[in-house]
Formats: structure tokens, C-alpha cells, sequence
């Protein structure tokens, strides 16, 4: 497709090569390409539409109406949905709870797995203690609540060992109690997810070439100094994939407050989550459970959001 | 495909230094503190099913089992009270048909996304992916109503549709940008052969895609079987219930069982998954890596 | 190839699975909740096979919360089960005024003409001017207490509020804990709330279910402060078991408030009935109050449409004849009422004889009785006090329940 650099006028190079019949041959080619891909597309836009994308969008409308428990009968009702939510005694708590969870799933996933990661390298055995930290990761997160649900009964191991260290009994409900049972309940989704982020993060690391960490050695600079100014930079978007996965799986956690949080008075405040399962199907407000799944939409939106101008900014960083 | 890791065997790390034997030492115990965070509560699992109600209520939980022989009577127990039977093979059905017609659905969509030529091919990726950005709390109520409208509330069916078109979006992505990363010359060959388009998927595209593709059905596999919001949602009869959620409504309702019936059921529930990682431990962490990056 | 295989296996498989739900024509299917009680349901299904052609299967839901948002949608979508089980009180009423469920005020003549059941127990299930349900079980909420613990501590059944303190004393002088309560399972906080109330103020108690009285009126509080006082005095054995039937059987606590289903899981942790505990009504505070007991008697209800098929009418029918009565009782240890079937086990005979003995009255369970919109937070609020039963908590206990209700009674 290059020209020779001779100089008939343009409209005479187009007729000689046909350029409009080729033109409306590649037309008629994408048309037809256009078809064929849908084809292959549709059983896949068919199902996500209907079971995925339009749920969604009856889920909103929902949210605007007031139903009538077995009638399901609806009326429009504005946003009266959502001024509920405003005088309701535990969406508050729930906003709080769901909001220290996006804190928390950001912050110790992400401290830990780094530190575990740059702590085992080297050490004697590392493959079978990064093993022993991965395997909870394979369980389902309801085995994984039953489990910690027992290890933190009152007479179970947690207690049983924070006797032995203090000499005493300790007593402590930790699935019972307002100030304990959320950080109960992070500490085991720490434990099952920090392997998965320590496994990404040594994955980054080793994706980090050697040439300027050894130049930086031969100049003198500390491991420290090292780790400061030439991996973490280079790490920087590894640990922010980690992050949002940890955050929209640490945002999104029902299984483990639905197993672990069922001996809480207050369980349907532990989350967002949980606030909605209860207000739609144990007390049949439907109306207003859309209501609050509206509003984890928003949230996840906002998330998602931050992540992508993050994201960005790197993306440019790196560049 | 360059596989950096065989199983979880990071070797290819920055500093392969080792540091002197004395900081060895140090760091092995350190080491073995921290580890000990997630050794003990296996121990604990892995014997507590070993007791009997009496032994576990009266023992410390650290304790070892008198013996071997309870765990037979607290499986049977949880087997049949939980009806872990029906659970599994629900499960089963749900994790297969559900991840295998998800996957071969969506390598069919990133075929088309990736190997033809067409305009504004985004905006379809963006509206099949989209299915995905959705918090799930979105889908609960909407679907819980249609399925009983349409009569497939506690079906299979109802459940392997429902797993079928959740776990489509995520594989879209990743074979589409792998599908991409293919050369397109055989492509082209066959078709000027008079090869269609289907052949040239079956044919050409898809054998060069099974890395991903069992990466990714294991991934959707595994998501479907530890589900437990859907699957109580839309299936709550103890004939199509799946196995999440039969332990945690054992956990729940069963005052006469101890902890010890209730872990084991734990652990019958888990080996399945637990075994099917052993496995295939190299298309796991394959699947890891792709969802990280 | 294994693709078309995988496809063909998936298609033939859903369609297999579809089929396999339907059962044989002239089954009954009787959908419910209670998947504790599937096996024993199981039992009497195929004695109903077996005496009347009619077999019932049992379907359980696993969940409380998502059975009732099915039997909802389903009445929404007017595609119900023929046969279901459910709960009196509001919600029981709630149901009813959908015009989805079937009158049985037929086949309740029939029942009582035959003998087999009491007026007064038809009444339970009346909605307005009909008979809407018959019973799957009628449990009283009787104390069952430690026969062993009773004797070391030399004391015998307490008679009267001032026997039942003495004995409470006494017990924990013995080095027993008098009391066993739990908040397993969430829903058990309102037991002794329920009978405290009972006990010190039965108006009170019956106000509290059409909203003339407040959660934080001075009975309730009363109320309260009798529990807190019994807590602060060590009555109460630890409210964070998840074995409450066996932590009774260990011995954890001498009296365990429970409905008389419960006999059967104690016994089945090991403790026999009769030998090594018994039951007894408790006592009002007041000598000159009548005596009364709380009554739970879960229904079994038609839809509409299933009244026309006599294959669902007749299981319902066997359900409660004395031949159902039997099986049911030796399969779950429950009775249903029917005064011509042979007593479950010989603790029930006994509270059966002292009630005949003494006219106790028969008062709702607080459960039932309660708003189902408040049901659910008002009983977690009270699982709060008995966690930390002070009476700082008691307060804030009233007040956040009085605000739930206040909010439901001004929106009727």
C-alpha cells in the first residue's frame, strides 16, 4: 500500500485501484464479520444480559417502590427507600462495619502478605512455610468459618492460649461481643487470604530486574534503601492489583460474617452484606432490601473507581 | 507459556542470597512462630474429628484424640443428618456444568471478540464484562422473584443457568486477551481453504487455548462450589441444596451434634476441592496468576 | 470431540435432574422448614403410604428466612405447594388475609365429632370467623429439670414462686446452676422473657402482642429486672453454648426452659426421660393467679386449590388421626393434640395429667404473638441482654425494642 510518488490527481488513483467498490466491499466484509462474531458472542450476551444485567436494572427499579409482603403488589414510592435507610437503627452500623472492612481488607492483607513475602525469602524451608500459609486459600470460606467459629468459642484454642500466655482464664466471647466480633472476623479473613496476596506479591518481585538493585549494591545502598527506593516503586503495581482484589473480596465477605456472625445479637449489622439479606428475606422488606443493595452498588462503584484513576496515574508512573 | 512457577515453587525470586547461618537460625524460629498461626487450627481441625462428643466437650481442644476410631461414627452422622450425599453430588453438578458451559460459552464469545474483524468491538467486550462489575447483593432479590415466577426456584437447572452466566464474564476477559496473543496466519490459511468460522474455532483456536481454559474452568469451578449466597437463595431444599450450604445449616440447627460431628462435616466438604488442588496444582496457580494480573 | 460431548452430557442431565423431582401422582408433598425433623416427617410420610395410599414427602427448606420468602413469592406468584407447614399468630394471620389458604372448618368438625381433639385447640388455629391450619405439633413450654441435681440439693418440684427462688438458691448452694439458657441458634432469647412475664404480669404479657403495652412500660421492666437479678446472682448457666439440649444432659444447668419437642434431643444426648429428668409447669408469682402454660402449636396448612384434591386431604386427615398421632410421636417425641393417640413418652403424660389437674390456661408463645416485622431484631436485642445482663443493657434493650414496635403499631 505505498504510493509511488507520481502525481495523477487523487480522485484518478482512487478510480484506477476502485477504491469505492473496495470500500463498500470492506463495508459489506465488516457487516458480515459483524454477524459471524455475534453469533459467537450471543449465547454469552443472552445469558449475562438476562440473568446478570437486567436483575441489575429490575433491582434499581425495585428500589423506587413499595411492595406489599405477599402481594408483591408495587406502587412507586420515590426515594422513600431510601430516607428509611436514613432513620433506620442499623444501616448506620452497618455503613460503619462494611466501611472498616474496606479499611481493614486494604490494610493487613496487604502489610502482612508484603511482609511475609520479603521476610521467608531466604529463609531455611521457605517453600513449606509459604505452603502452610497458602493452604486456607484452597478452602471454601463457609469450612473456613466453621472452623474459626470453634477456635473462638469461649473454651476454644484462642482463649485457651491467651490463658496459658497470661496465666489465667480468660473468658472472652469473641463472636458474642460488639468490640470483638468484627476484628474476630477479619483476623480469619486475613488468615485465609493473605497467602493468595504474599503468592502475587513474590510473583511482582520476581518480575523485577536485577540490573538496578545490583548497581544500587556496588553504590553502597542498604538492603533497606534497596527495598525503599528501587523495589517498592517497581512493585507498585502488583500491590495495587493485590489491593483491589483483597478490597472487593474483604467488601463483599458474606459467607464468613453469614457462618461466623450467627451467634452475634447484632449480626445484621456486621456488613452492608448482611444488613440487606436480612431486611429482604427474613423480614420479606423487599422494597427496601434493593434499597441497600443499591447502595453496595454504589460503594463497589466508588471502589472500583479509585482503583481505575490509580491505576492510571501508575500505569503513567511506569511509562 | 512460560510457567514460573511449578506449583508453589516460587523459585525464580529477586535475591536468592542466603544470609549467614546465625540469621538462619533467628529466622527459622521466627518463622515457625508465624506458621504456627495457621498450623494450629489445622491441628485442631485434624484432630478434633478424631474425638468423640463426650471426649471433645471434656478435653482440652489441643488434646490428642484417645482414638482413631470415632471419626467413622461422626462422618456417618454428619453424612446422614446433613445429607452431605445429595450436597456433594448437587455440588458437583452445579461446579461442572455450571464452569464447563460458562468457560465454553465464553471462549466462544472471546473467538468472536478477538479473531474477527469488526467495529466498536469494545463496546460488546464492555457489555459481556459487565456482567461482573455488579455486586452480587444486586442480583439476589430480582432473581430470587423470576425463578419462582418461571417455576426454576430449586431446580438443578435453575442452578447451573444461574452459575452458567455469572462465571461467563471473567473467562471472556482473560481468553480474549490470550486468544489475542495467537498468531493469525492459520487462521487465514483455512479460511482461504473455505474453512467456517466454527471449524476454525474448534480446529485451530480452541486447541491452542486449553492452558487457559482449564485455568479458568478451575477458577469458576472452584467459585461455584464454595458458593453459599446463591445457592440459598435459589436452591433451599435439601434435594438441590448445595454442599456450603448444608454445613452451614448443619452448623446451625443440629443442638444434639458437638463441634466435633460439625467439623468433620467441614472437612467432607472440603476434600473434594482440597483434592482436586492437589491435582492440579499447576492449572490453579496458573488460574492465581491470571486473576491477579 | 469433548466439547459436544460435555454439551450432549449437560442437556441430558438438566433434563434428567428436572424429571427426577416429580414424584409418583398419588404422593403429597409436604414442604417445611424444620429439616431437623426430616427424618422423623419421613416416617410418618410412608405410614400415611402405607394405611391410606397416600404417601407424604417431606421437603425441607434449610433455612427459617428463605422458607418464608418462598411460601411469600410463591403466593405472590400464585404457584404454591398444596401442603405447608407455617407459624401461628400475626403471621399466621398475615397468610391468611392473602386468600391463598384453604378454610378447614370441615374437616375440623369431623375431628371433634370423632373425639380425637379438643375445641379448644381448633381455636388455635382461627383467623377471624375460620379454621385455617391443624396442628404439626402443640408443645407446651414446660421446665424439664435434672432429677439427680434436684434430689442432691434435696428439693422437689417447686409448687410456687417462693419454692421456685428456695430451689433456685438451694441448687446453687448444691453447687449446681439452677437455670440453663442459651442464645444458640439466635432465636432463643425470648424464652424467659416470655415466662418471666407470664409469671409476674399476664395482662401485661398479652399487651405487650396488641401494642397497648410498651417494651419499656414498668411491667417489662420489672420483668427485667427480676432476670438481671437472677444473672447477678449466678442462677444462669453460660448463654454462649451451642449444645444446649446436651449442656442440660451434662448437668450445666438443673431447669431448662424449653418446649416439650426438646425431650427428644435431650434424650438423645443421653439423659433418660422420667429416670433422670422430669417437668413441671412454673409457677406464677402471684398464688392467686390461675395457673398457665405457654402453648406453641405449629400448622400445617392448605393452599386453596389443594382442598379439591382428595389425595392432599387425605394425608392431611391421617396427619392427625391417632394413627398419624402415634407415628409422629414415636418418630420425633412430639404430640399434636389428639387426646385418643398414646402421649409421646411419659414426661408429656405427666404435664398432660397436671394441666387436666389443675385447668391450666393455655397462653401464645411470645414468638408467634409478637409482630413478625419486629420478630427478628426484638429477639436479637434480647440475646444482647442475656449476653451482658445488666440492667444498663436491660434499658437500651427496652428502649431500642419499644422503637421497632412503636414505629410498627403506628403504621397499622
Amino acid at each position: 500500500m505505498t504510493s509511488n510518488g507520481q502525481n495523477p490527481s487523487d480522485q484518478e488513483i482512487l478510480d484506477r485501484i476502485g477504491w469505492s467498490q473496495i470500500r463498500a466491499n470492506e463495508r459489506k466484509l465488516q457487516r458480515k464479520n459483524f454477524w459471524v462474531a455475534f453469533a459467537f458472542m450471543l449465547p454469552a450476551i443472552l445469558l449475562v444480559s438476562s440473568l446478570l444485567l437486567a436483575p441489575v436494572a429490575f433491582n434499581v427499579y425495585l428500589s423506587f417502590t413499595k411492595w406489599a409482603k405477599f402481594k408483591g403488589i408495587d406502587q412507586f414510592a420515590g426515594i422513600a427507600n431510601y430516607v428509611r435507610l436514613g432513620t433506620n437503627p442499623f444501616f448506620a452500623d452497618a455503613l460503619y462495619n462494611t466501611s472498616i472492612w474496606v479499611v481493614a481488607s486494604i490494610v493487613f492483607p496487604l502489610a502482612i502478605g508484603l511482609a511475609l513475602a520479603v521476610f521467608l525469602r531466604g529463609v531455611p524451608f521457605e517453600n513449606l512455610f509459604k505452603n502452610i500459609i497458602f493452604i486456607p486459600r484452597i478452602l471454601a470460606p463457609t469450612a473456613v468459618g466453621v472452623l474459626w467459629f470453634y477456635v473462638y468459642a469461649p473454651d476454644g484454642v484462642v482463649n485457651r492460649f491467651l490463658g496459658f500466655v497470661t496465666g489465667g482464664d480468660v473468658d472472652i466471647g469473641w463472636l458474642y461481643q460488639e468490640n470483638t466480633v468484627t476484628p474476630a472476623i477479619i483476623a480469619t479473613f486475613v488468615w485465609q487470604s493473605v497467602g493468595l496476596v504474599m503468592v502475587l506479591i513474590l510473583l511482582g518481585l520476581s518480575a523485577i530486574p536485577r540490573d538496578p538493585i545490583e548497581a544500587a549494591r556496588i553504590d553502597g545502598a542498604s538492603s533497606g534503601q534497596v527495598f525503599r527506593h528501587i523495589v517498592l516503586p517497581l512493585l507498585l503495581p502488583t500491590l495495587l492489583v493485590v489491593t483491589i482484589l483483597s478490597v472487593l473480596a474483604g467488601f463483599t465477605v458474606f459467607d464468613l460474617l453469614w457462618v461466623m456472625g450467627a451467634s452475634y445479637p447484632g449480626q445484621r449489622t456486621l456488613s452492608l452484606a448482611v444488613f440487606m439479606y436480612f431486611e429482604a428475606f427474613q423480614k420479606g422488606s423487599w422494597a427496601f432490601g434493593s434499597a441497600i443493595a443499591v447502595i453496595i452498588g454504589i460503594v463497589v462503584f466508588s471502589v472500583t473507581w479509585i482503583q481505575a484513576v490509580l491505576q492510571h496515574r501508575v500505569d503513567r508512573m511506569m511509562r | 507459556m512460560s510457567n514460573t512457577m511449578d506449583g508453589i515453587d516460587f523459585a525464580a525470586i529477586v535475591d536468592k542470597e542466603r544470609a549467614s547461618k546465625q540469621r538462619n537460625w533467628l529466622a527459622l524460629t521466627a518463622a515457625v512462630i508465624i506458621s504456627a498461626v495457621w498450623v494450629v487450627p489445622f491441628y485442631y481441625l485434624a484432630i478434633s474429628i478424631f474425638k468423640t462428643t463426650e471426649e471433645y466437650s471434656l478435653n482440652h481442644p489441643l488434646s490428642l484424640p484417645s482414638g482413631l476410631a470415632p471419626v467413622v461414627e461422626n462422618a456417618v452422622t454428619a453424612w446422614t443428618h446433613a445429607k452431605m450425599g445429595a450436597g456433594l453430588w448437587n455440588s458437583a453438578l452445579y461446579g461442572f456444568l455450571g464452569a464447563g458451559i460458562a468457560v465454553f460459552i465464553a471462549a466462544l464469545a472471546a473467538y468472536g471478540l478477538s479473531r474477527i474483524d469488526f467495529k466498536r468491538k469494545n463496546l460488546w467486550f464492555m457489555l459481556i464484562f459487565s456482567g461482573t462489575i455488579f455486586p452480587l447483593q444486586m442480583y439476589l432479590i430480582p432473581l430470587f422473584f423470576f425463578y419462582q415466577k418461571v417455576g426454576i426456584l430449586n431446580t438443578h437447572f435453575g442452578m447451573v443457568l444461574f452459575y452458567s452466566a455469572i462465571c461467563i464474564p471473567f473467562p471472556v476477559l482473560v481468553l480474549r486477551n490470550y486468544m489475542n496473543g495467537i498468531p493469525r496466519d492459520m487462521d487465514e490459511a483455512a479460511r482461504m481453504d473455505g474453512a467456517s468460522e466454527f471449524t476454525i474455532f474448534r480446529r485451530i483456536v480452541l486447541p491452542n487455548c486449553w492452558g487457559p481454559i482449564t485455568a479458568t474452568f478451575l477458577l469458576q469451578f472452584t467459585w461455584i462450589w464454595n458458593d453459599l449466597l446463591f445457592s440459598t437463595v435459589l436452591a433451599n431444599r435439601a434435594e438441590v441444596r448445595s454442599i456450603m450450604n448444608a454445613l452451614q445449616v448443619f452448623q446451625g440447627s443440629y443442638s444434639s451434634t458437638g463441634p466435633n460431628v460439625v467439623l468433620t462435616a467441614a472437612v467432607i466438604a472440603s476434600a473434594p476441592s482440597i483434592m482436586m488442588f492437589m491435582l492440579l496444582r499447576k492449572h490453579f496457580m496458573e488460574g492465581m496468576r491470571v486473576s491477579g494480573s | 470431540m469433548k466439547l459436544k460431548s460435555l454439551i450432549t452430557a449437560t442437556v441430558t442431565a438438566c433434563l434428567v435432574t428436572a424429571g427426577s423431582l416429580s414424584a409418583s401422582a398419588d404422593d403429597v408433598e409436604l414442604v417445611h422448614d424444620k429439616g431437623f425433623w426430616s427424618e422423623a416427617l419421613q416416617k410418618v410420610g410412608d405410614s400415611a403410604g402405607e394405611k391410606t395410599g397416600n404417601k407424604i414427602i417431606e421437603s425441607a427448606y434449610s433455612a427459617p428466612e428463605q422458607y418464608k420468602a418462598f411460601i411469600q413469592s410463591s403466593v405472590a406468584s400464585g404457584d404454591m405447594p398444596d401442603m405447608f407447614t407455617w407459624w401461628t399468630g400475626g403471621i399466621f394471620a398475615e397468610l391468611v388475609e392473602t386468600g391463598a389458604i384453604a378454610e378447614l372448618d370441615g374437616i375440623w368438625e369431623e375431628l371433634i365429632a370423632s373425639g380425637d381433639f379438643d375445641p379448644s385447640v381448633r381455636d388455635f388455629y382461627k383467623v377471624g370467623d375460620h379454621i385455617y391450619g391443624v396442628p404439626l405439633h402443640l408443645s407446651r413450654w414446660i421446665a424439664l429439670y435434672n432429677k439427680k441435681q434436684f434430689e442432691e440439693a434435696g428439693i422437689s418440684e417447686p409448687k410456687t414462686w417462693d419454692e421456685l427462688m428456695a430451689a433456685a438458691d438451694k441448687l446453687k448452694a448444691a453447687g449446681f446452676t439452677p437455670f440453663h439458657a442459651t442464645t444458640q441458634d439466635g432465636w432463643r432469647g425470648f424464652i424467659w422473657f416470655q415466662e418471666i412475664m407470664l409469671r409476674t404480669d399476664p395482662e401485661a404479657y398479652k399487651g405487650l402482642h396488641d401494642g397497648t403495652v410498651a417494651y419499656d412500660s414498668d411491667a417489662v421492666r420489672n420483668a427485667f429486672k427480676i432476670w438481671s437479678d437472677w444473672y447477678a446472682k449466678g442462677y444462669f448457666s453460660d448463654p454462649r453454648s451451642n449444645e444446649e439440649a446436651a449442656d442440660f444432659a451434662r448437668g450445666k444447668g438443673a431447669i431448662y426452659l424449653i418446649g416439650d419437642w426438646a425431650i427428644g434431643l435431650v434424650e438423645a444426648a443421653g439423659m433418660k426421660a422420667d429416670e433422670e429428668f422430669g417437668a413441671f409447669i412454673m409457677p406464677n408469682q402471684d398464688p392467686a393467679l390461675p395457673s398457665s402454660v405457654i402453648i406453641e402449636g405449629g400448622p400445617i396448612v392448605l393452599s386453596k386449590a389443594a382442598l379439591d384434591k382428595p389425595d392432599v386431604v387425605n394425608a392431611l386427615k391421617y396427619f392427625v388421626s391417632v394413627d398419624g398421632a402415634n407415628a409422629w410421636a414415636a418418630a420425633s417425641g412430639n404430640a399434636l393434640g389428639n387426646k385418643n393417640a398414646t402421649p409421646p413418652n411419659s414426661v408429656v403424660a405427666k404435664v398432660n395429667a397436671d394441666v387436666d389437674a389443675n385447668g391450666t390456661l393455655a397462653f401464645d408463645r411470645w414468638w408467634e404473638a409478637v409482630p413478625a416485622d419486629i420478630q427478628g431484631e426484638a429477639v436479637a436485642e434480647f440475646n444482647r441482654f442475656m449476653l451482658d445482663p445488666t440492667m444498663e443493657t436491660a434499658e437500651s434493650v427496652m428502649s431500642n425494642i419499644q422503637a421497632l414496635n412503636a414505629e410498627y403499631w403506628a403504621n397499622r
